[in-house]
């Protein structure tokens, strides 16, 4: 049993044991720090669940994808057109929606980009992800262009319509909620991903990133789990568009736009690709990384231009692989 | 129809050379002398009053965002110098850069008000980023100077009634107006119409609004050709030579900041403007010295509609004679509309916080102060700038000119005889014109008060 447990990582003793804490930390910041912190984090943890479902692809399934903007847009703009053109303003429905509609495309997009791998898959989802910036960019009569779509907290409803925004302090209350419904959405999706990664469909996908041909003689249907992997990677980074809708506040094409492919690709490789955790404090990282940079410098695209050097050529594991390393000297395991 | 101007006492009203003189006000931009300084009433606390600022610190724009970081950090240097606000509260600025992105100047916004708590926020260059940072401005509650990103659809939709939220700079409808007018006035014959514009909503605007300007004074005029490169695009040729096919007898280019300047750098090498009269609405909006001498004599070079450091001409108009001296002695470089319009929106403040502070005395709260600057006008160094209460924006009267190369400077600047400037009462929609979605569909008020009303 012993043996088992270090082939496939820690035990769940261990692991309850580390999340615990930090589950019972996340659930008491909101009273301890100001409503700045409290939104700030939830942008982390929403992007978190993009990069969770981006690793899904890159970690565990080999494929590099460049055009995720595209998935989280999709999951934004299905938010804002439903504020626009249908009025609604409940957060259920707009998950529902949402997902619906990322669902879909992500399927499409999926079925034509699994049938490349490496490079090639790297630069069909690009393509495609720009296609819908064009889109979202030129039919500004429909998507508001560079103006965007705007989606107001103002008219927001939870937990269909149990809570609203309305009256003085709306903002901070709306801060204060909104944490706790992302936190809990970011929770599920985190335990998800958890059981996916660790289902034999998981595993099968992991043979796959390690030995595709192996992978095959074995039995499995590499296009169509590579084309699931899509399709539930794609799918978590549209829930995350759909949740970063109201905290932002606005919709417009750079969601869309290539480099936030690229830095939902540096958030994972920040907290590290190779391990669960680290698309989850590469994204959370990353948000205050940026925020922080953009804050105290002209120069904050050097400055992150100089991080992303030095992880890779110093820290090719991430922040979540170096820990484990450091931690793995220190209890004297490899 | 009192909102109606006829192309004969529009051409009439027309003033050429320098502003209409305005009424002597008490409040102006610029240093009082020592002996005219205001005691404030009651107590004033010591506390730094601390604005944020955001602008193009990087990238093509920051032609135009440089020249607002220093119009407000002259300004607030001035005001320190007499002690601060009410000769007490020293301005504090946390600047920081634009060229972000939309959503990342969300957050600043956001950090500068929740973290850093911020008195005012002020700033702002890009059309794509007031309409996302004048909401979050309202429901935070910040006072708000914006002194660009002058799309109307800022006060039309996004914010239709605002509380918070200013803007003094000019409306953006007036450019592509401007330049009609001024594009009218020296090409009469002119009947084919080409377009060059950065494919965001500013350059929308400013094709839709010229357009229809100049096809009410131009009758028969079409467009015949239109070219859209992507804002902070470096390669035009493509876009030139279809322009050059297209053979158009006037070209209107809203291209700004760098992007105007490899513009016009590479159209010189196709001899474009040997084949085309050209009019511009930002060719004079960035940094002075960032046009060349080898830019063509005789373009029409918009400045945004606001302002050009050679106009009010020396002599004329102290208060842009001391700006621009006082300007240049600081940064070295002659200010340009943007430098105006920060260095105008700090002193604004000054004038309405100082005024609320002999109503009620000690510091006044926000609503006091925006209670003043509603309906305020102030001299600054453009001219006369006024802030309409309904919509919290500041219109000041158009400028616009003809290049020429003066031994004087290392760049081009406007033709003396060539300047006009035009009432902006007669170029844009008057006060609580229907806005877009009420009554009619238009893109902004302006182009429906246009169509519905000018010239007719």
């Amino acid at each position: 049993m012993a043996n088992n447990a270090s082939r496939t990582g820690p035990s769940m003793l261990l692991i309850l044991a580390c999340v615990i804490p930090i589950l019972v930390m996340l659930v008491a910041l909101p009273k301890f720090v100001d409503t700045y912190q409290t939104q700030l984090l939830t942008y982390g943890l929403v992007f978190a669940i993009a990069a969770l479902g981006f690793n899904l692809l890159l970690g565990y399934t080999g494929l590099l994808s460049f055009g995720h903007s595209a998935y989280f847009g999709l999951g934004a703009y299905s938010a804002a057109f439903m504020v626009r053109y249908l009025g609604i303003g409940s957060m259920e429905l707009f998950i529902l929606g949402g997902l619906l509609i990322t669902g879909l495309v992500t399927a499409a997009f999926g079925y034509i980009c699994v049938r490349h791998t490496r490079i090639f898959f790297g630069i069909l989802t690009l393509a495609l992800s720009q296609v819908l910036w064009t889109l979202a960019y030129k039919f500004f009569w429909v998507t508001g262009g560079t103006d965007g779509l705007r989606v107001a907290f103002g008219n927001l409803t939870l937990l269909g319509g149990l809570i609203d925004f309305k009256g003085r302090d709306a903002y901070q209350s709306f801060t204060q909620y909104y944490y706790y419904y992302v936190l809990f959405l970011f929770c599920v999706c985190t335990v998800l991903m958890w059981v996916i990664v660790h289902s034999p469909f998981g595993k099968a996908l992991q043979a796959i990133r390690d030995n595709e041909t192996r992978a095959q003689f074995l039995g499995v249907r590499i296009r169509h789990y590579r084309w699931l992997a899509f399709l539930i990677s794609g799918s978590f980074t549209g829930l995350a568009g759909i949740l970063w809708v109201p905290l932002n506040g606005l919709v417009t094409p750079d969601i869309l736009y290539w480099p936030f492919s690229g830095e939902i690709v540096f958030m994972t490789v920040l907290g590290g690709f190779r391990t669960f955790t680290g698309p989850i404090v590469g994204a959370v990282v990353f948000n205050y990384l940026k925020v922080y940079a953009v804050a105290s410098t002209a120069y904050w695209q050097l400055l992150l231009g100089i991080v992303l050097m030095v992880l890779v050529l110093a820290l090719p594991t991430g922040i979540v692989g170096m820990i484990a390393r450091i931690a793995g000297k220190f209890t004297g395991r490899a | 129809m009192e909102n109606q101007v006829t192309r004969r006492n529009f051409l009439n009203s027309m003033a050429v050379g320098a502003a209409v003189a305005v009424p002597a006000a008490t409040y102006f931009a610029g240093p009082r002398p020592a002996h005219a300084a205001i005691k404030a009433k009651g107590n004033i606390p010591d506390k730094p009053f601390k604005t944020g600022h955001i602008t193009f610190l990087t990238g093509p724009a920051s032609l135009i965002g440089e020249p607002g970081r220093k119009g407000h950090l002259l300004a607030a240097e001035e005001i320190n110098a007499e002690g601060g606000l009410l000769g007490k509260r020293k301005i504090e600025t946390i600047i920081a850069d634009e060229a972000a992105g939309t959503d990342a100047n969300v957050k600043e916004l956001r950090r500068m008000k929740l973290s850093e708590n911020i008195d005012m926020f002020t700033g702002v260059i890009s059309s794509g980023n007031t309409p996302a940072l004048g909401p979050v401005a309202e429901e935070l509650g910040v006072l708000t100077l914006f002194n660009d990103g002058c799309t109307d659809f800022l006060f039309d939709k996004a914010v239709p009634k605002p509380k918070y939220v200013f803007r003094v700079t000019n409306i953006q409808s007036a450019d592509g107006v401007t330049s009609a007018v001024g594009a009218a006035k020296a090409w009469p014959q002119a009947k084919r119409i080409g377009s060059i514009q950065p494919d965001y909503s500013y350059g929308r605007n400013v094709h839709e609004h010229f357009t229809l300007a100049f096809q009410k004074l131009v009758p028969g005029a079409t467009v015949v050709s239109e070219a859209w490169p992507k804002l902070g695009a470096t390669d035009f040729t493509p876009h030139i030579t279809k322009l050059l096919s297209d053979k158009p007898e006037v070209l209107i280019c809203g291209l700004w900041g760098g992007d105007y300047v490899a513009f016009y750098k590479q159209a010189l090498r196709y001899g474009l403007f040997d084949k085309m009269k050209v009019a511009t609405t930002l060719a004079f909006g960035g940094q002075p010295h960032a046009i060349g001498k080898d830019h063509p004599e005789g373009v029409l070079a918009g400045c945004h509609a606001n302002y050009f450091f050679t106009h009010p001409a020396k002599g004329r108009w102290p208060i842009n004679d001391s700006f621009v001296e006082r300007y240049y002695k600081r940064w070295n470089e002659y200010p340009s509309f943007e430098a105006d319009g920060a260095y105008s929106a700090l002193y604004l403040l000054k004038a309405a916080v100082e005024k609320a502070n002999l109503l009620v005395g000690g510091w006044p709260e926000d609503d006091v102060i925006i209670s003043l600057l509603e309906g305020m006008g102030m001299d600054v160094p453009a001219g006369y700038i006024y802030i309409r209460p309904d919509n919290h924006q500041g219109y000041k009267d158009t400028v616009i000119g003809m290049t020429k190369n003066d031994p004087k400077y290392d760049f081009p600047v406007w033709d003396p005889n060539s300047i006009i400037t035009i009432p902006i009462r007669d170029i844009t929609a008057p006060p609580n014109w229907p806005k877009p979605g009420t009554s009619h569909n238009e893109s902004t008020a302006a182009a429906n008060w246009l169509k519905t009303t000018w010239l007719t």
